[in-house]
């Protein structure tokens, strides 16, 4: 397009068009690309006191972040919290989604509370949740007379926290099942309410297909966002907590090492581990969407 | 049905602006009058100083001083807390990023990585022009810890001490012995005991998270003659015949305090308001926090224990030990007016602001000779125990090294002394438990 030379109006329009991406661009550069490159280069360096005298050491990072069993753990703490947060997240927002679909006094109010824990602020939502949890004066022990360590026990303690995150993200998965819902056109239920199929029938066959995009997308963004988990365990598990190391999150460790610790390379290496254990996963999750995912 | 969601949206993020709202917890708390009667006799070309700070129960106090001098100077102070983990974390985001508060505290635990990279106002030159400043009024240690290379960088503030505190209504109601200035540790086990069993383990005699470090087993380490850092600070001695002792007496003491799990999700302080724990170890910082508890009639501090390790039944010279600390006030080293930033700082140190200081029962002073103001701050409510532990006992400086904060906090949690602390019952466990702290010791001293 460059090559051809451009007619004056040709011209007025490009320039509108770059004068129209350039705060979005800028904006991404500099918060984004500069400091992910940034990122990427620190992970190869001893980095010094206060971002000053950083003295390059190749991989030795990579050799010490590999060989540390807690890196491991805390990758796998990751994908426990995701095996709780993302299946039944999307299970549990889709069965409400249906029913808030359905003809439902007060239907407005309710996908209001559901879909409020969202736009709580994650700090706040952690904050009540320890509390609830608390072993000593917590509501939950205190309600079923129960006397678990939900947060202490490291047995279930990463089930408690995925708990959290499931409670945090139904709304937000719900939004958009009941978009997805509204898509589907309304004749094959009629169609298959003639032919005498039950509800249940109805919803297997018919709903779960053709909600299988959004269900892919939800399923997708879910899974990055677990795997980037931090501010829960990060709130609710104090720093002597006996289930930490195993329930600690992949970015609650580069946080430790990046910010308690100042050791900064250490950091960077661990998540430039995430980024590309985040990238191999979604290029499988591409693979099957080919598979799996039923496009109208 | 599109516009259903969208407005089902818009009502969220209603909703969310007033959730958003009501969960912010800012602790910030702008300064009180801002008077301009610039009747002092030097003229500022600021206004207005910033502070951090991360204790917000001497911020009201500490307001107080500065607001004395803002009467004499004209300029403005304003305090911002920001708590203990964050603090750490902003200031070094905001040192590498240049825009750090004027003034602010320094620890033990990090000066000495602010002090090596030029972050601090170099106050030397500032201090050998003003005569409210001398150095042998200070505690020598403090003073000492904030000097790199013949530079000062920063003013002593406070001390620390650390005293034991305990439940009268508590050791009445279970009928033992309330706790006197010739206990040992193992007198603590005893009755520590008696309370836990007499309440059927409703009640815990004592608590002690792996995180009392400083204001808990750090004191039994050097009571038993280990060192966490060692004098020269490249080296420990708590994996030592002596160490492994202390730690074994701090195990036995577990062994009738509340568990980890319920220390590390309540927390000591916590558990102790609530009344679930007779006893607990806390240092001079927290006073105000308990005398302004709601059962503070019930509270009463003695000093604490020591370890008779010859056996003789008294205390001798070495065997009680507290530990002792003292934050600086240090100004940043690129601030527009350093002068005013000083002579605020010289303010918070002179003898005038330091008597306030105690009087308000803030802290203890960072100069010598105050602690009888500071013990008579706290009417009704008998804090002696503090300045008789330095009195009658030995103090030693709060073990550090160039990054404390690396193996500080390795310390405390699983492979340092947290897989011991969950199974108190397992003497096997300490002893490793010394072994290994001994290692994570070494190898982080090594990697500074």
């Amino acid at each position: 397009m460059w090559k051809k030379k451009m007619t004056p109006s040709q011209k007025r329009q490009a320039i509108w068009g770059w004068a129209f991406i350039t705060p979005t661009m800028l904006g991404l550069i500099i918060l984004n690309f500069y400091p992910a490159i940034n990122t990427v280069y620190q992970s190869f360096c001893k980095t010094g006191d206060f971002g000053k005298g950083n003295i390059f050491v190749g991989f030795k990072n990579y050799s010490s972040v590999f060989a540390a069993a807690e890196t491991w753990q805390s990758l796998w703490n990751t994908v426990k919290y995701m095996l709780v947060e993302v299946p039944l997240g999307i299970v549990i927002a889709l069965i409400l989604a249906v029913l808030l679909q359905k003809k439902l006094a007060g239907k407005t109010l309710f996908r209001t509370l559901y879909f409020l824990p969202m736009v709580c602020a994650p700090a706040a939502v952690a904050m009540v949740w320890k509390w609830l949890y608390n072993q000593q004066f917590g509501l939950i022990n205190n309600t079923f007379h129960t006397n678990v360590a939900w947060i202490s026990n490291p047995n279930i303690a990463w089930i408690s926290v995925g708990i959290i995150g499931v409670w945090s993200i139904i709304g937000y998965n719900m939004v958009l099942f009941i978009a997805g819902l509204q898509e589907i056109p309304k004749d094959y239920y009629e169609a298959a309410e003639i032919d005498g199929a039950s509800g249940l029938r109805q919803f297997f066959s018919i709903t779960v297909p053709l909600l299988s995009p959004t269900t892919f997308f939800i399923v997708q963004t879910r899974i990055i966002g677990a795997l980037t988990v931090f501010d829960l365990m990060f709130m609710v598990m104090d720093k002597t907590n006996q289930a930490l190391n195993k329930t600690q999150s992949i970015v609650y460790l580069f946080y430790t090492y990046a910010f308690t610790n100042s050791n900064r390379g250490y950091g960077a290496t661990l998540v430039v581990i995430l980024v590309v254990f985040i990238m191999i996963v979604t290029f499988f999750l591409q693979k099957l969407e080919k598979k799996i995912v039923f496009y109208n | 049905m599109k516009k259903k969601v969208l407005s089902l949206l818009m009502c969220s993020v209603l909703a969310a602006g007033i959730v958003g709202c009501g969960s912010g917890d800012g602790a910030s708390t702008t300064g009180g009058g801002t008077q301009t009667s610039s009747d002092g006799s030097k003229s500022y070309s600021t206004d207005k100083i910033t502070i951090n700070i991360w204790d917000s129960n001497q911020q009201a106090g500490i307001q107080e001083i500065a607001d004395d001098w803002t009467k004499q100077s004209g300029v403005a102070v304003t305090i911002e807390v920001i708590d203990w983990d964050n603090y750490w974390t902003l200031l070094e985001a905001g040192a590498a990023g240049g825009d750090m508060p004027d003034v602010f505290w320094m620890h033990s635990n990090t000066v000495q990585m602010y002090m090596e990279n030029g972050i601090l106002l170099d106050l030397t030159d500032y201090i050998a022009a003003d005569s409210a400043i001398e150095k042998d009024n200070y505690y020598e240690g403090i003073w000492d810890l904030y000097n790199s290379d013949g530079k000062q960088y920063a003013l002593p503030k406070d001390h620390d001490t650390i005293a034991l505190l305990y439940n009268k209504a508590l050791f009445e109601q279970y009928g033992v012995d309330t706790p006197t200035d010739d206990w040992t540790w193992e007198n603590m086990y005893d009755a520590a005991k008696a309370i836990t069993e007499a309440s059927n383990g409703e009640i815990y005699g004592l608590a002690l998270n792996t995180s009392n470090n400083q204001d808990g087993w750090y004191n039994l380490v050097y009571d038993y003659g280990a060192q966490v850092i060692t004098d020269d600070h490249k080296g420990t001695t708590i994996g030592s015949a002596e160490g492994k002792a202390a730690m074994e007496m701090v195990r036995k003491l577990l062994t009738v305090g509340a568990p980890q799990s319920v220390v590390a999700e309540t927390g000591t302080d916590s558990l102790f308001q609530s009344g679930q724990v007779a006893m607990i170890t806390q240092g001079s910082w927290m006073i105000n926090s308990f005398y302004t508890a709601e059962h503070h009639d019930d509270y009463a501090w003695a000093m604490l224990p020591y370890a008779d390790t010859n056996n003789n039944g008294s205390c001798d010279s070495g065997e009680r030990f507290s530990c002792y600390n003292g934050l600086g006030w240090a100004a940043n080293a690129n601030v527009k007016d350093p002068q005013a930033c000083y002579d605020l700082i010289s303010y918070f140190c002179s003898k005038e602001g330091q008597i306030k200081q105690a009087q308000l029962g803030v802290t203890m002073g960072g100069m010598k000779g105050i602690s009888a103001d500071f013990a008579g701050a706290f009417e009704g409510m008998d804090v002696s125990a503090f300045t008789r532990a330095e009195e009658e006992g030995e103090l030693y400086f709060r073990p550090y090294t160039r990054k404390t904060t690396v193996w500080e906090d390795a310390l405390q949690q699983a492979g340092g002394f947290l897989d011991a602390w969950q199974n108190p019952n397992d003497p096997a466990l300490m002893e490793t438990a010394c072994d290994n702290a001994q290692k994570i010791i070494e190898d982080a001293i090594a990697a500074e």
